[in-house]
């Protein structure tokens, strides 16, 4: 980040994808949204050409802003390189994510940090003593105020903390690497960490939160902290930490007063105070989040560990609330998601064990050394089952997020690229396995075993190579196939059906009234015009281009002639395509009559006065022009496709008038309104063609059938509503351009096997099924994600390892066929206890987030949330009833693990796919958009980012740094605040009612409230508080992969409402608050345990 | 008196001019009672009539010279059914000395000239009163101004008129064909083009697999609307199509406006009267041109547009044609004719009802793909022949000729006529598309390039214009034939639809296209010759040496769009049995011309062998009757190309061709030059080839000059630069001379051969000589041999004689 433009890039090696990333990451032009809009308003606009990312990003920049821009653009993901990164501080978080959060956490009531750390010793209750001195850094923090300190204290408590890690790894089965990682990030995270400007604070904070601590079983800690923030009581409940919390279990636990400070108590107060530590940074949060949870759960965990296996025996558990009386449950002792703040470095495997990965949103870099990084595949559980029983008993779900082409972190290193010549990769001759680090040669080397199905093979002689003293072979460091879990093969012509495709880019414009009439069109143009830029150089890549309104308009771009030719192609009902030779044609042969031809079209078309869209033909016909090649399809659709093949009615008017009548059928307006455009979306895959929807409406256009043809042919739905003309471009601009310049592949095919006694049962996902056992995707990208459900087939032995193996094989945008190998290899397990500390939170609510979006469609809201709540429901009941020892059935249990679990199943409940309220099409896109959707992007699209940014300035942060989120209730929320709320999707910003107007004139240039228009794009105005905010939007706009819809949103105003219904922990009408939630699961299980 | 004077007056030939009274003696003149009609005859003197003709109240006969007029009491008496019918006002001051020329003796033909939108017949007859009773005068006094009107049919500054929309054009291009052709085509084009009259419409659709139509409107850039070739688009989808595109094309709106401004201000330029309505109000009847501006406006947008709205951009799409490359190997391009044509008829259709319009097709090659297609486009399938045809082997010819009909059938409801011009050295097959043409009355050109004079000059000579700048074209007409009582109407053969409209002198029996007393014709030239077949009742009541008449009315437009009326009446008299009037007056000529068309006729449906059986035996039956004639040879009108194609076409031309040229066609004419003396007509015979003559061959289709071996050998010999053999080099120019002339009033032109005895040129006109001399034959020396299996004309005479006899 720190270095602006390209440096990054250097860094990479010359693999492919590294590159590829650099480049995007760079490219992912985040500031240019204010560079449009500065160019629109101002006309300064430096908007520069596209042309080269790097090049021009700085111009842009420089233009709007001056320091921090250029490093977002590049960026995405992590955090970069560490140096490079102010958030690599912190060391410390690493380890305490990657295995311990769960118990440590809890256990250590201490901020998250020094909790992770802490781990094992503080699973047991002695480990009171301990905590203190841990928890004192993080714990300080937490107590203070409001989100924006919390972040600095966390710090100060890591730079102590470094140690720490070690211990985390500790606590989990296999050591982390922080030791390694260390060196390198401790230099600079250290730094950091001060930088953080948290720095004072914490320092004032740590002390605080002993208290807090103490405090907290009598919940009075709330009181105490008002003082803190600063703003009274308000400030501090938004804190999450206020007192109000957990007094029920303060109560009831027993614990508490004994335990009070560290163990039980603890948790609660640890909960609490990370989450106000959590403001900091993101990662950082992120840690201390673990901790917090309840703590009681969290000491049991270790012991776990050395537990016996299933045996219940185990005492720790977390109980949260307990609950007898269920009314009183201490606010501040829920459990609350912690960030954090600092880089993690992970190892995947240490001590030849797996090692369990950081949680799926913090900011970790992957050392591949055996399993491939959880980045490319994750588990539900980091240790197997060895039986169905035993799956079934913890009731949680055995499954794998596979995110094949996911974007690494810049700072690690790039996937091996090997070539094994004409012979192709090395193969299981019975499963066809690919090798891989855990195929176990014997006989000196000149068999081996295969790990997935176990058959015995001849070495080829060509590979022969013979064993050394340990076994393995003495070549397996320099093979990257036999030390890495990801490497990437050249494929042989054995892979091919036919030459590789080039890469084919069409786009397709609606020119109907109604389109031109918004802005869309021109929208559309613009974009387009300005990505050409961007995609791929070289003679293999193709564009072509058509519009339609009732009719579908393609252009001969191939001409000698100087003005673009248009065909208007008038049956749509029975489509085809005029000459396929010159409609599609190499983009280095007709960029200027493409450039001509976008820039004309809006005017060609203003007048036009035709309202209907034949989309569905012109979707086909396109298709047909595409067919020969295959490639992607982008498709700017602006209304209900009205005319021709595949129309549609405008049934959400219908179904209102039927909703009325009874609710019974409301969710079919959820499924595709007929086979249409299915049939034409599997035809569409059989031959390559992906197609992404770019849907820039102000009215209903059916997603719900509309979006079928992405999901069958890999693409996406990209939904601008209600679009404007005045803040809408500029995201058009860069979702296309990250759609064309992210890493990508295509006419790929994937598959999944397993270890002999699991197997696949389903994928889901964006992608179309031809035969069981492969999933067919046209194009895939590096944001798309796959869910692959397992089952046992058998049974699996204890102490052994079961592998996972993906094998995706696919083109690259410059024409190489390539097949990428991920393997990841788990322990098995026949302890029930070990699964639940082993499970991983984030991909488990991911795979229940996907599930119940399936769901949606075909079955009642009701039955559909009552589903998802039972899912949480069944989990913590298996883990109350067969891991906790505790007694008093007045408890609420949490295993530490999943200690959010009833946090996110409540948000869950209340998101827009789940509400009863809302437009049927958000539900369906929101339906669409989980179903690919990467495990870091699930969390904050269910629990978004809350910050407050009126007290920018008090705050030193780095530029790329963003304030601790706040937790999503409205008790947080003060009349005299501005707060930032984001999902991955939109960005929200609230502006209370007796907001200084200064801060509105710094930040927005107006001077009152009543100026907001909930249209607007972000400036950036010469001074420090506007810099910091554009710095913020930008570094959560890098994270996200995604350039954020902005909106403002006014208290009393519908917008305002919209604001406030993400406020997840609020009871609403139609649901619950988060404590009654908690009561309301804890009586379900109390309920299930009689 | 000279039949073909009697031509020159009436633009008739009878095949009969005495016709029998009773229905067997008839049938008993072997060759049936017939005319040959050539409703536009350029006459050097014929009355042009600013008003509408006066029809008879019954029998819809049109007041004539042979009408009985009562001048005291105003009534006339129709000399077909005897109908008394009164005199209209506009005719009070009729008298014996004050007659209208539709009354003049002489005038067996007179033209009307109908409402044009401002000065209407009708409201000449109200209004113009007075001058048109100029027209009323005595005699010659009258004939002479009447007269003065003369001129073949358009430009009378009525004809100014001309505001309106012009005729139609859809030029549909094959873009198959090879650069070089396309090239040529593309100049010719475009000078069409600019030879257009500014009102004219103009449309443009090139076809190769896909057909593509542009729209002329859009100025953004080039536009095309694209119909799959493969598709057979219903008439409703085609104007589904055009009127939603026609939406989709945002300029349409402007456009049309400024067409109509434009039109508007021509209309004020061009004619006095300032405002369309104002027109309407005063003058009667709605104008057809209002109506049909109407309908442009509402529906037809960019794709047809007035030369004036649209030049450039025409030109520009013109020029944007390029030659379509892909042709897999092994392959013949694939050319969607059909659709192209269904679509070109298709956007007329949506605007123009009635008006002229032609689409005019430029191919070269067959149809390979969609409705129509002839021939697969693998090249392992041969395209068919006549007897692929006969044994029901072509596979697409049954549904290909299936949608042609039904193209013609559209072609004939909106009067459009199609043209095809199918330039290729290969075949194009038009044997399929030749009754769409034909019946509409469409122009075929058969050529073996676009870079051919012969093509240039076709075309050229169709944009000919007249004197005032109009077009030599003349569109939308009808022909109404009205009878005595006794005659039938059995027919017609020609470019010409029945349109079933049936009275009581319809025949129930059918010749050619019958069933009717009224014919539309999409188009005709002054050439443009039907013939009628006729019989008689079989209630005989007529006298021998009464008179019967026989009247065409001929409506047409010209490309103006004024509307005219021509009416020829003529009358014959009844003979009785076996009177000698009866071969007297048999027309052998015309005789020739009819058994031709009724021969082709018969030939579309039977084998060549059975027609060639069935004039032998008509020939004897007729030589037998009257045996003292010789007559020409009708089977000389060979039918032995195996191509149905080339056939298609000589059938088609011989078909509207009038007697004269006919003749030609089937018997062609052989001059020889020699230094003997002027040009002499000599034997279409073998023998009249000699080494020291030069020989001047007429065919209709080809010119061929031959120059015997020692005529060549001295040209070559460069004695034609010798200015010592003047006379030399005057007898080499002589048949040149003869020939341009030939080619130059001829449409279509005929090729002109130039070649040398034994040169293999010369079998264009050996092929058509009389093999008297064959490989059979004694062989003299220096002559030529003719190698045939056919009969010489001796022989044949021979044979005809005998069996005459035997007869």
């Amino acid at each position: 980040m720190a270095t602006p433009g390209g440096p990054r890039p250097g860094n990479f090696p010359p693999n492919y994808n590294p590159n590829a990333l650099a480049n995007n990451m760079q490219n992912l032009q985040i500031n240019q949204p204010n560079q449009q809009q500065s160019g629109n308003l101002g006309g300064s606009a430096p908007r520069p050409p596209n042309t080269t990312p790097f090049g021009q990003q700085p111009p842009p920049f420089t233009g709007i802003r001056p320091g921090p821009p250029p490093p977002f653009t590049g960026i995405r993901p992590g955090p970069p390189p560490p140096g490079v990164f102010p958030r690599g501080p912190v060391p410390p978080n690493a380890p305490a994510q990657t295995t311990l959060p769960p118990n440590m956490v809890s256990t250590r009531p201490t901020g998250p940090p020094s909790v992770s750390q802490p781990p094992p010793i503080v699973s047991r209750p002695p480990p009171p003593g301990v905590l203190p001195s841990q928890i004192g850094g993080p714990a300080a923090p937490s107590v203070s105020g409001p989100g924006p300190r919390p972040g600095s204290v966390s710090s100060s408590p890591r730079t102590a903390g470094p140690p720490s890690p070690t211990h985390m790894s500790a606590s989990g089965p296999v050591s982390n690497g922080p030791p390694i990682f260390a060196p390198g990030m401790a230099q600079s995270g250290p730094q950091f960490p001060p930088s953080m400007g948290g720095m004072p604070r914490p320092s004032v904070r740590p002390p605080q939160q002993p208290h807090v601590l103490l405090s907290r079983p009598s919940s009075q800690p709330p009181q105490v902290r008002p003082g803190f923030a600063g703003p009274p009581t308000g400030a501090s409940s938004a804190m999450g930490q206020p007192a109000p919390p957990f007094s029920a279990p303060a109560q009831n636990m027993p614990p508490p007063p004994g335990s009070s400070p560290f163990s039980a108590p603890v948790p609660g107060t640890l909960q609490s105070s990370s989450s106000p530590y959590g403001m900091q940074t993101w990662p950082p949060q992120a840690q201390q989040v673990a901790p917090p949870p309840i703590p009681g759960p969290m000491q049991q965990q270790p012991r776990m560990f050395g537990m016996p296996p299933g045996g219940p025996p185990l005492p720790n558990q977390s109980m949260a609330l307990n609950q007898t009386g269920q009314s009183k449950i201490d606010p501040n002792q829920i459990p609350r998601l912690t960030p954090s703040s600092a880089v993690i470095l992970h190892e995947t495997r240490q001590g030849n064990q797996a090692n369990p990965p950081p949680p799926a949103t913090s900011d970790y870099i992957v050392k591949d050394n055996g399993n491939c990084s959880p980045r490319y595949m994750r588990c539900t559980m980091n240790q197997i089952p060895c039986t169905v029983d035993l799956l079934s008993t913890s009731a949680m779900q055995l499954a794998l997020l596979v995110q094949p082409l996911a974007l690494p972190h810049p700072s690690e290193e790039p996937i091996h690229v090997v070539d094994f010549g004409e012979s192709g990769p090395v193969r299981c001759s019975r499963c066809k396995g690919y090798i891989n680090p855990f195929m176990k040669f014997i006989d000196q080397g000149r068999r081996f075993i295969c790990n997935l199905c176990g058959f015995t093979d001849e070495t080829p002689r060509d590979y022969h190579c013979n064993l050394g003293p340990d076994g393995r072979r003495r070549d397996a460091d320099e093979r990257p196939e036999l030390c890495r879990g990801t490497v990437e093969f050249v494929a042989t012509k054995e892979y091919m059906v036919r030459d590789p495709m080039p890469a084919v880019f069409f786009f397709l414009i609606d020119v109907s009234m109604n389109a031109i009439q918004t802005g869309a069109t021109a929208a559309a143009c613009s974009a387009i015009n300005q990505v050409i830029a961007d995609l791929p150089e070289g003679p293999r890549t193709m564009v072509g281009i058509a519009t339609f309104d009732s009719t579908i308009h393609f252009y001969n771009l191939k001409r000698a002639l100087q003005q673009p030719l248009m065909l208007v192609v008038p049956d749509v009902q029975d489509v085809y395509t005029p000459l396929e030779s010159d409609v599609v044609v190499p983009l280095a042969e007709c960029r200027q009559h493409l450039e001509l031809l976008l820039e004309s079209i809006p005017t060609m078309f203003q007048s036009n006065r035709i309202a209907d869209s034949a989309f569905g033909a012109a979707v086909k016909a396109a298709f047909l022009a595409m067919k020969s090649t295959g490639g992607k399809l982008l498709v700017f659709q602006s209304v209900l496709p009205s005319a021709g093949l595949g129309s549609l009615s405008a049934r959400e008017a219908e179904g209102r008038s039927n909703i009325s009548a009874g609710e019974k059928e409301a969710h079919k307006l959820l499924q595709p309104a007929d086979k249409a455009l299915k049939t034409m979306a599997i035809e569409f895959a059989e031959y390559q063609v992906c197609v992404d929807l770019f849907i820039t409406t102000q009215t209903y256009v059916d997603i719900a059938s509309l979006s079928v043809i992405p999901r069958i042919t890999g693409g996406q739905v990209y939904y601008y509503y209600p679009f404007s003309a005045l803040s809408d471009p500029a995201k058009l601009y860069n979702d296309l351009r990250w759609n064309v310049i992210r890493p990508q592949g295509f006419e790929a095919v994937m598959r999944v096997r397993c270890s002999q006694g699991i197997q696949v049962q389903e994928y889901s996902g964006n992608f179309c099924r031809r035969i069981p056992t492969d999933v067919d995707l046209p194009a895939i990208d590096c944001d798309k994600t796959i869910m692959v459900s397992l089952k046992h087939d058998d049974k699996l032995q204890e102490g052994t390892e079961c592998a996972f193996q993906c094998a995706l094989l696919y083109t690259t945008v410059h024409g190489q066929r390539r097949i990428r190998v991920s393997t990841l290899s788990l322990p098995c397990t026949n302890m029930l206890s070990n699964l639940f500390r082993s499970a991983d939170l984030d991909t488990q609510f991911a795979c229940i987030t996907k599930q119940v979006a399936s769901e949606i469609p075909s079955a009642p809201l009701a039955q559909v949330r009552d589903q998802a709540t039972s899912i949480c429901v069944n989990i913590l009941y298996s883990y109350r009833k067969f891991c906790a020892t505790v007694s008093s059935s007045g408890q609420l249990i949490l295993p530490e693990a999943l200690k959010l679990l009833p946090l996110y199943t409540l948000a869950l409940m209340k998101s827009t796919g789940l509400r009863s309220e809302g437009r049927i099409d958000d539900r369906s896109f929101w339906i669409n958009h989980v179903s690919p959707l990467p495990t870091p992007l699930i969390i904050p699209l269910v629990y978004p980012r809350m910050i407050a940014i009126h007290d920018l300035d008090e705050k030193e942060l780095d530029d790329s740094t963003i304030p601790s989120p706040i937790p999503l209730s409205s008790e947080h929320i003060t009349d005299e605040g501005i707060y930032l709320l984001e999902n991955g999707e939109d960005c929200l910003i609230c502006v209370g009612n007796s907001v200084q107007s200064s801060s509105l004139q710094q930040l927005f240039g107006i001077s009152s409230v009543e100026e907001i228009s909930s249209q607007f794009t972000l400036q950036q105005y010469d001074n420090p508080l506007s810099k910091k905010l554009n710095a913020i939007v930008n570094e959560i706009r890098r994270q996200r992969c995604s350039y954020l819809r902005l909106k403002f949103c006014k208290k009393g105003d519908p917008s305002g409402m919209t604001f406030f219904s993400h406020m997840v922990e609020d009871k609403t009408q139609s649901g619950l608050s988060y404590v009654e939630y908690l009561v309301h699961i804890h009586r379900q299980i109390q309920s299930k345990m009689a | 008196m000279d039949f073909s004077e009697l031509e020159g007056i009436e633009g008739l030939r009878w095949s009969w001019h005495s016709w029998p009274t009773s229905k067997p003696e008839v049938a008993s003149l072997v060759v049936p009672l017939s005319i040959m009609c050539t409703p536009l005859t350029p006459f050097t003197e014929l009355p042009i009539l600013p008003y509408e003709p006066l029809n008879c109240s019954q029998c819809a006969a049109v007041l004539n010279p042979y009408s009985r007029v009562d001048y005291v009491s105003k009534i006339w008496v129709c000399s077909f059914c005897y109908r008394k019918n009164p005199f209209p006002r506009s005719y009070a001051h009729i008298n014996e000395n004050n007659i209208p020329a539709e009354l003049f003796p002489t005038y067996s033909t007179v033209e009307y000239h109908l409402g044009t939108g401002t000065v209407s017949g009708l409201a000449s007859g109200l209004v113009r009163s007075p001058s048109a009773l100029s027209g009323l005068r005595s005699n010659s006094s009258s004939f002479s101004s009447v007269s003065a009107y003369s001129g073949g049919g358009s430009g009378l500054d009525w004809a100014g008129v001309g505001v309106a929309v012009g005729p139609a054009f859809v030029f549909v291009v094959d873009g198959c064909s090879s650069p070089e052709e396309l090239e040529a085509l593309k100049r010719e084009l475009l000078h069409t083009i600019t030879r257009l009259p500014e009102n004219a419409l103009v449309g443009l659709v090139v076809f190769d697999a896909m057909v593509k139509v542009y729209d002329l409107g859009f100025t953004e850039c080039l536009k095309v609307v694209v119909f799959h070739g493969e598709r057979e688009l219903s008439p409703e989808q085609v104007a589904w199509c055009s009127s939603r595109v026609g939406l989709v094309s945002t300029k349409v709106h402007d456009n049309t406006l400024a067409v109509r401004e434009g039109w508007v201000r021509n209309r004020v330029v061009l004619a006095p009267v300032p405002l369309l309505l104002s027109c309407q109000g005063a003058f009667g009847p709605p104008s057809h041109e209002a109506v049909s501006w109407e309908g442009i406006s509402s529906t037809k947008k960019g794709f047809l547009l007035p030369v004036s709205e649209c030049e450039f951009n025409i030109m520009t799409a013109i020029e944007d044609i390029h030659s379509s490359p892909l042709v897999k190997p092994g392959h013949r391009p694939l050319r969607s004719t059909g659709v192209a044509i269904s679509v070109a008829v298709g956007l007329l259709e949506g605007c123009l009802i009635n008006t002229g319009s032609r689409v005019m097709v430029f191919t070269s090659g067959p149809a390979t793909t969609g409705p129509g297609m002839i021939v697969n486009s693998d090249l392992s399938y041969s395209i068919r022949t006549h007897r692929d045809l006969h044994n029901g082997y072509a596979s697409y010819y049954k549904t290909s000729s299936e949608f042609y009909k039904q193209i013609s059938h559209r072609l004939s409801d909106s009067s459009i006529i199609l043209d095809l011009f199918a330039c290729s050295l290969d075949q194009v097959g038009a044997a399929e598309l030749k009754f769409p043409v034909e019946s509409s009355g469409g122009f075929m050109m058969l050529g073996e390039s676009f870079e051919s004079e012969q093509f240039r000059k076709c075309l050229r000579h169709m944009f000919d214009r007249d004197d005032d700048g109009n077009l030599k074209m003349f569109f939308d007409a009808s022909i109404e034939v009205v009878t005595t009582k006794d005659v039938k109407i059995c027919g017609a053969l020609g470019p010409c639809v029945s349109i079933q409209k049936k009275n009581d002198s319809v025949s129930d029996k059918v010749i050619g296209e019958g069933g009717t007393h009224v014919w539309k014709l999409g188009t005709l030239t002054s050439k443009t010759c039907i013939a009628f077949f006729f019989e008689i009742e079989h209630e005989q009541n007529a006298q021998p040496s009464s008179a019967f008449f026989i009247q065409f009315i001929t409506k047409y437009r010209c490309s103006n769009m004024g509307l005219r009326k021509r009416v020829t009446t003529a009358a014959r008299r009844w003979v009785g049995k076996h009177s000698p009037e009866i071969a007297s007056g048999f027309d052998q000529e015309a005789a020739a011309s009819v058994m031709a068309r009724l021969a082709i006729h018969k030939a579309q449906r039977n084998l060549a062998e059975d027609v060639i059986r069935w004039l032998d035996k008509t020939l004897i039956q007729f030589a037998s009757k009257f045996g003292d004639y010789a007559q020409e040879d009708p089977s000389s009108f060979r039918l032995s190309t195996n191509f149905p194609y080339e056939t298609a076409f000589f059938r088609l031309m011989l078909n509207r061709e009038g007697v004269v040229n006919s003749l030609i066609m089937v018997q062609p004419t052989l001059f020889q030059y020699s230094f003997d003396g002027p040009p002499v007509p000599v034997v279409l015979d073998v023998c009249s080839i000699s080494p020291d003559v030069i020989l001047l061959f007429d065919s209709f289709f080809y010119v061929v000059i031959h120059y015997g071996s020692k005529i060549a050998q001295w040209r070559k010999l460069g004695y034609d630069r010798d200015p010592s053999h003047e006379s030399f080099k005057k007898l080499l120019e002589a048949p040149e001379l003869d020939a341009e002339q030939l080619v130059a009033e001829r449409v279509p032109v005929p090729k002109l051969v130039k070649c040398d005895q034994h040169s293999s040129q010369a079998r264009f006109l050996l092929a058509k000589l009389n093999p008297s001399v064959t490989q059979n034959s004694t062989h003299t020396e220096g002559s030529e041999i003719i190698f045939t299996d056919d009969v010489s004309l001796q022989v044949f005479i021979e044979h005809l004689q005998a069996l005459a006899v035997q007869g």
